[in-house]
Formats: C-alpha cells, sequence, structure tokens
C-alpha cells in the first residue's frame, strides 16, 4: 500500500449543486502519486460529478482541483493533462481504432514519428495490434474499452480516470480485463481513479477505496481495512456480506459495551451511554460455529445454502432479525433446519454503529 | 418471384405505380423526345443547343445562381442548425416552428414578398442606406443578387433541417473525450464534430442545390426574362415557343447537372469522412 505523503492529486472541499439538489457536498480525496483509487457507492452518490469535476468538464461550485501541485480548479480541460475513460466509451466514429489512439498525440502536435511509436505501442499493450485499421464502429464491447484506454494512456496523462470502464461487458470478460487493466497501469505507474458501483472490482483492484454516500466520502481506506473495520454503517453493508442486529446498550465498561438484541445479550467493543440504540453486525466468515470463543448462544437454524467450498447459514430470532454465518468447518456435515446450533466470536469482531434516528 | 411473395414488397407497390405513370414515363418520353429527329435517333438537338454560345451563358447562369443560393444557405444554414440541435426545448420549439411554419406559405407569395422587400424603397434597401453601406437608395429587384437573396431565403430550411438532424444525434462525450485528449475547442470541432455533421451538409447542399438549380417561380419574379435559366429557357420553349424537341433538350441537359452535382458532393463528403 502506497501512504499519501504528498498528495499528487488533492480535491478540497469540493461542492456541486444542480438547482435545489446538492450531489457533491464538500468532498476531499487526495490521492499518491502511482495510487490506483477505487470510488465506490451507489448510483446517483455523484461519482460520475466528482469525476468530472476532476477532469475539468464540470465546474465545482466551491472547492479546489490541485494536480501535481498546481491549482488546476479553472483549466479548461483540455489544458489539466487528465486522461478520461467514459463508460460509454466515447470513441470517434468516423476514425480507425489507430486513429483514435492517434488522436491526442496529434492533438497535442506530437512529431510523427513520435505518433506512430506511441499508437504502436499502445495497441500492443492492449492487444489490438491485429485491429489497428479496423473502423472503431466494427470492434466488440471489450475491445471498444481497450481502445479507450489506450486512446486515453497514449498522451501519457498525469491522471486517468475511469467511469464504470467494466459495466458494460459480462462477468468472466470483466474479470479478465480488470487483471490486465491493473497490470498495465501499475507498469506505466499511472495515478488513476476508478468509478464503480461493484465491490469486489474496488476490493479486488484498488490500494485504497473511498466509499461515498450520497455527495460524501464516508470512509477513505485500504481495501482490507474498509473491509474489516467499516467506519460506518453505510460502509459495512456497501462493502462484503453482512447482517446487521438492531440493540439497545444496557452497559458500559472501560471500552466494552453490553448490548441486549433479538439472539440476546452481546458484547462490542465501543463507547455508548446505556440506552443508546444501536445496530451490530459481525461479518458472516468471522462467525464460529460450536466454538470455545469469547462467548456463545443458541441459535435457531433457519436454512442452510451449500456453496461447494462453503455453507451459508441463516439463523433467525424470534422477533424476525437475521444472522448469517458462512463456515467451510462443519464436522456433522450441513445440519438440518431447525437444529440449534451454538455460534460465538471475538468481541473485536463486533461492528457497533449508532442506529439512524429515524 | 420469391420477392413478389414478400408481403412487405407490396407496401412499395403504390409508390412504384405512381412514380412510374407520373414521373417514369414523362420522363422516359422527355429523353426519347431529345434524342430523336425527322430520321431516327440523333444526338443534332444537342450538338445545336451546345454550339450556340447564348445557352451557355444559360447554363452558366443557372449553375452560377444554383451555387451562390447554395452557398449562402449553407453559410447561414450551419451556424442555424448547431443552434437550433443545442437549444433548450422550449426555444427548439419556437425556432422549429419559425422554421417550418413558412413552407405552408407557396414560393409565388413568397417571391411577390421579396418583390416588395427588393425595391428601391424596399427594407433591404432602406436598411443599407441607414448603415451608411449605401449612399442613396438603390433597387435589389431584377438583380442577380436580389436573386440569390430571395431564393436562399426561401430554400434555408431544406438546408437547416439535415444538418439539425445531425449535429442533434452527435454525443456531446465525443468532443468532451477530445478535450480530455488536450484538442482546443477549434482543433474539436474541425477534427470531431465537423466531420460528423458532414452528412448532413450534403443532404442539405443536395436539396437545396438541386432545388434552386431547377427553380422556375423565383428566377421569373425576381429577376425576369433577362436572365434566362435551364428552367425558364424550358418554360418557354414549351409554353411559348412551342418548341418540344428545344424544351425535352434543356430539361435532360438540367437533369444531368443537377445529378452530376449531388452525386459529386456525395462522393466528396464520403472522401472527406473516411480520410483522418
Ligand atoms: N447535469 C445534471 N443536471 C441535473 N442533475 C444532475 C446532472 N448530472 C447529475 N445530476 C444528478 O446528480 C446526481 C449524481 O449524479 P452522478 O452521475 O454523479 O451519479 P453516479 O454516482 O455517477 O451514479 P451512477 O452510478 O448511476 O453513474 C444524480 O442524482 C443525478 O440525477
Ligand atoms: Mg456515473
Amino acid at each position: 500500500m502506497i501512504m499519501a505523503h504528498s498528495s499528487f492529486l488533492d480535491v478540497s472541499g469540493a461542492e456541486k449543486s444542480f438547482g435545489a439538489v446538492t450531489v457533491l457536498g464538500g468532498v476531499d480525496l487526495r490521492v499518491a502519486q502511482g495510487e490506483f483509487v477505487s470510488l465506490l457507492g451507489p448510483s446517483g452518490c455523484g461519482k460520475t460529478t466528482l469525476l468530472r469535476a476532476v477532469a475539468g468538464l464540470l465546474g465545482l461550485d466551491r472547492g479546489t482541483v490541485k494536480l501535481d501541485g498546481e491549482d488546476i480548479t479553472a483549466k479548461p480541460p483540455h489544458r489539466r493533462d487528465v486522461g478520461v475513460v467514459f463508460q460509454n466509451y466515447a470513441l470517434f466514429p468516423h476514425l480507425t481504432v489507430a486513429e483514435n489512439v492517434a488522436f491526442g498525440l496529434k492533438a497535442r502536435r506530437r512529431a510523427a514519428a513520435e505518433t506512430r511509436e506511441a499508437v504502436t505501442q499502445f495497441l500492443e499493450l492492449v492487444h489490438l495490434s491485429a485491429l489497428a485499421d479496423r473502423s472503431v464502429r466494427a470492434l466488440s464491447g471489450g475491445q471498444q474499452q481497450r481502445v479507450a484506454v489506450a486512446r486515453a494512456l497514449a498522451v501519457r496523462p498525469k491522471l486517468l480516470l475511469l467511469d464504470e470502464p467494466f459495466s458494460a461487458l459480462d462477468r468472466k470478460l470483466r474479470e479478465t480485463m480488470q487483471i490486465d487493466l491493473r497490470r498495465l497501469l501499475r507498469e506505466l505507474g499511472t495515478t488513476s481513479v476508478f468509478v464503480t458501483h461493484d465491490q469486489d472490482e474496488a476490493l479486488t483492484m484498488s490500494d485504497r477505496i473511498a466509499v461515498m454516500n450520497r455527495g460524501a466520502i464516508e470512509q477513505f481506506d485500504a481495501p482490507e481495512a474498509i473491509y474489516r473495520r467499516p467506519a460506518t454503517a453505510f460502509a459495512l453493508e456497501f462493502v462484503g456480506l453482512s447482517t446487521m442486529l438492531a440493540g439497545t446498550v444496557t452497559a458500559q465498561d472501560g471500552t466494552t459495551v453490553a448490548v441486549d438484541t433479538a439472539f440476546g445479550p452481546l458484547r462490542a467493543h465501543g463507547n455508548f451511554v446505556p440506552g443508546a440504540k444501536v445496530l451490530l453486525a459481525v461479518r458472516p466468515e468471522r462467525i464460529k460455529v460450536e466454538p470455545a470463543g469469547d462467548f456463545a448462544f443458541a441459535a435457531r437454524l433457519r436454512d442452510a445454502v451449500f456453496q461447494g467450498s462453503k455453507v451459508q447459514l441463516h439463523f433467525e430470532a424470534a422477533e424476525g432479525d437475521r444472522l448469517m454465518v458462512e463456515t467451510a468447518d462443519l464436522p456433522h456435515g450441513v445440519p438440518a433446519p431447525g437444529t440449534e446450533l451454538k455460534l460465538g466470536w471475538a468481541v473485536a469482531d463486533t461492528l457497533i454503529y449508532p442506529a439512524p434516528a429515524s | 418471384m420469391k420477392a413478389l411473395r414478400d408481403p412487405v414488397v407490396l407496401l412499395a407497390a403504390p409508390a412504384v405505380l405512381y412514380l412510374t405513370l407520373l414521373y417514369a414515363l414523362p420522363l422516359g418520353w422527355l429523353l426519347a423526345k431529345s434524342f430523336s429527329g425527322p430520321a431516327g435517333l440523333t444526338l443534332q438537338p444537342y450538338t445545336e443547343f451546345f454550339g450556340d454560345p447564348f445557352n451557355w451563358r444559360v447554363i452558366g447562369n443557372t449553375l452560377g445562381s444554383a451555387l451562390w443560393v447554395t452557398v449562402v444557405c449553407l453559410a447561414i444554414g450551419y451556424p442555424a442548425g448547431f443552434a437550433l440541435a443545442r437549444a433548450g426545448t422550449a426555444m427548439q420549439i419556437a425556432m422549429l416552428v419559425a422554421i417550418i411554419l413558412p413552407l405552408s406559405v407557396g414560393v409565388v407569395v413568397k417571391a411577390f414578398a421579396w418583390q416588395i422587400v427588393l425595391r428601391r424603397d424596399g427594407v433591404v434597401s432602406q436598411f443599407l442606406v441607414a448603415l451608411g453601406i449605401w449612399d442613396e437608395p438603390q433597387r435589389l429587384l431584377f438583380t442577380e443578387a436580389g436573386l440569390v437573396l430571395g431564393a436562399a431565403n426561401i430554400f434555408l430550411p431544406f438546408m437547416i433541417l439535415p444538418i439539425y438532424s445531425v449535429v442533434k444525434l452527435i454525443d456531446p462525450r465525443l468532443s468532451e473525450a477530445g478535450a480530455t485528449l488536450g484538442a482546443t475547442p477549434s482543433y474539436r470541432f474541425v477534427r470531431i464534430t465537423f466531420p460528423l455533421t458532414l452528412p448532413g451538409v450534403v443532404s442539405g447542399v443536395a436539396f437545396v442545390f438541386s432545388m434552386s438549380v431547377s427553380m422556375y417561380v423565383i428566377p421569373s419574379l425576381l429577376i425576369g426574362d433577362r436572365f434566362q435559366t435551364l428552367s425558364t429557357l424550358t418554360g418557354r420553349s414549351f409554353l411559348f415557343m412551342r418548341n418540344e424537341q428545344l424544351g425535352s433538350t434543356t430539361a435532360v441537359i438540367l437533369l444531368a447537372l443537377a445529378i452530376a452535382v449531388v452525386v459529386a458532393s456525395s462522393w466528396l463528403a464520403r472522401r472527406l469522412g473516411s480520410t483522418e
């Protein structure tokens, strides 16, 4: 992981409204040189808007954008040196594959020999040399996507922005393209900001993930940290599988609180006053069946889903609250629904959040 | 045989019948007439026509006025088509109505209106005097400039509408993509937007040129007999001189010219569109 000592891209206090709708409410984002950062969030949370503001395709109401130490807030897009791979690729339909890749170099009046060389090199990097003279209209979705990447990278931009570049591709192709793109960007050392609403994509590709919700970044951290310690209930729900239990704090003892839930009393590390309404969650794979853990309680199995390498167990409490467990370790085979099993986990694995005011 | 059994083909039947009866047959008759002499098949009407220097003037008048009208329409219609396509919804509807409504006024009425506008005391003259461009009022009526001005106004919608429809289809992200690649606004226009509007330009040019190369009423009213074009000459041959041979010949030459220009312009556009 790369630590953001000095930030290469520095967005601070970015605000943008369309009429009465606030789309960005003071976003700060600092990305280090060579880093690959994902903006992860649900549809309509402002990812594209933030990306367009960084590219200069949209003016901010307030806030600044700095790149490589220079304030580019007022600069037009063609003088920013920020490349973009658009969601629909936006390839030039009247040009061939090679002409699309050459476009930026020609626009920057690079020497003809240099342009030719860069086009050859980047077509090779995305494995499209054989299609150089094809019209881009005659390409498959995956090929178009690679032309868009080669076109954006051929001018060697300081920063590359990608807006859901894989959303139009099928799952299998998407996975190989993710690996290819990540390797290419690492080889070139290109600083990149990648927009997605697919958590798996963000988890596998990113150095750091910024979880966005309603025009604000809720957590910005390494994938593992986000998965292990989601900063907010939203981040927890959006990244990884989990079930939430509503509860009320009954007692506080130092750094630990006792919480009353539908599954009985549970404990978590946190600082809440007795009587506070909270949400508890545990990652399904952290829960042990028939454990020798910190504490254990009995729960009735409602459903067991066999998934090959693991089994998903769904438990239901009397009030309808649920708990999901994923385990590969069932010595007596998959238990039948209705069985009572003992569950337990380490107190440190209990995630606790204030319940949203309803 | 297979095509005959396809019911979709039948849908074209009324159009085919209509065009054959009212268009292809008379055209065939015209062609036959222009190539037939007392002793059968002949090229004599054509050699005679091209042998007369007056007729070369007529061809020059025809092509020259059509070219000017097309150029004026393109110069005004191209930016107008853009403005129309990029305007807000309400503005767009207002502009479309303003462009399409005049099409429901007959050409004769419009040409008469232009007679008034182009007079010595007409608005154009008054305007130019007020601006200080002209020292004293002048008559534009019965001049070639007046003809071009009036005809361009009447044919302008046929340039604006095809350009408008292609501009509307251009994805605004293409220009944005160009910008993020480092292209200045003018470079983006020349290399992205303009090439993508060429099909609309070609349709507009083909419409306006073929209409203005064959216009009859407008030159009759705005410039008169002094300025003969192939279509006024065709009309005179049939109506006044009762010379069907000459009329057919000029009509066929006019048709050939119009087709040649339209084919050449679309060929040119395809060349322009494919390079770079
Ligand atoms: N030009 C605009 N005018 C008005 N509202 C806009 C405009 N652009 C975006 N919005 C609104 O701003 C909000 C955020 O849009 P944005 O495109 O940034 O979302 P997103 O996170 O990229 O979503 P998605 O994942 O669906 O692409 C949406 O509610 C959208 O309707
Ligand atoms: Mg988006």
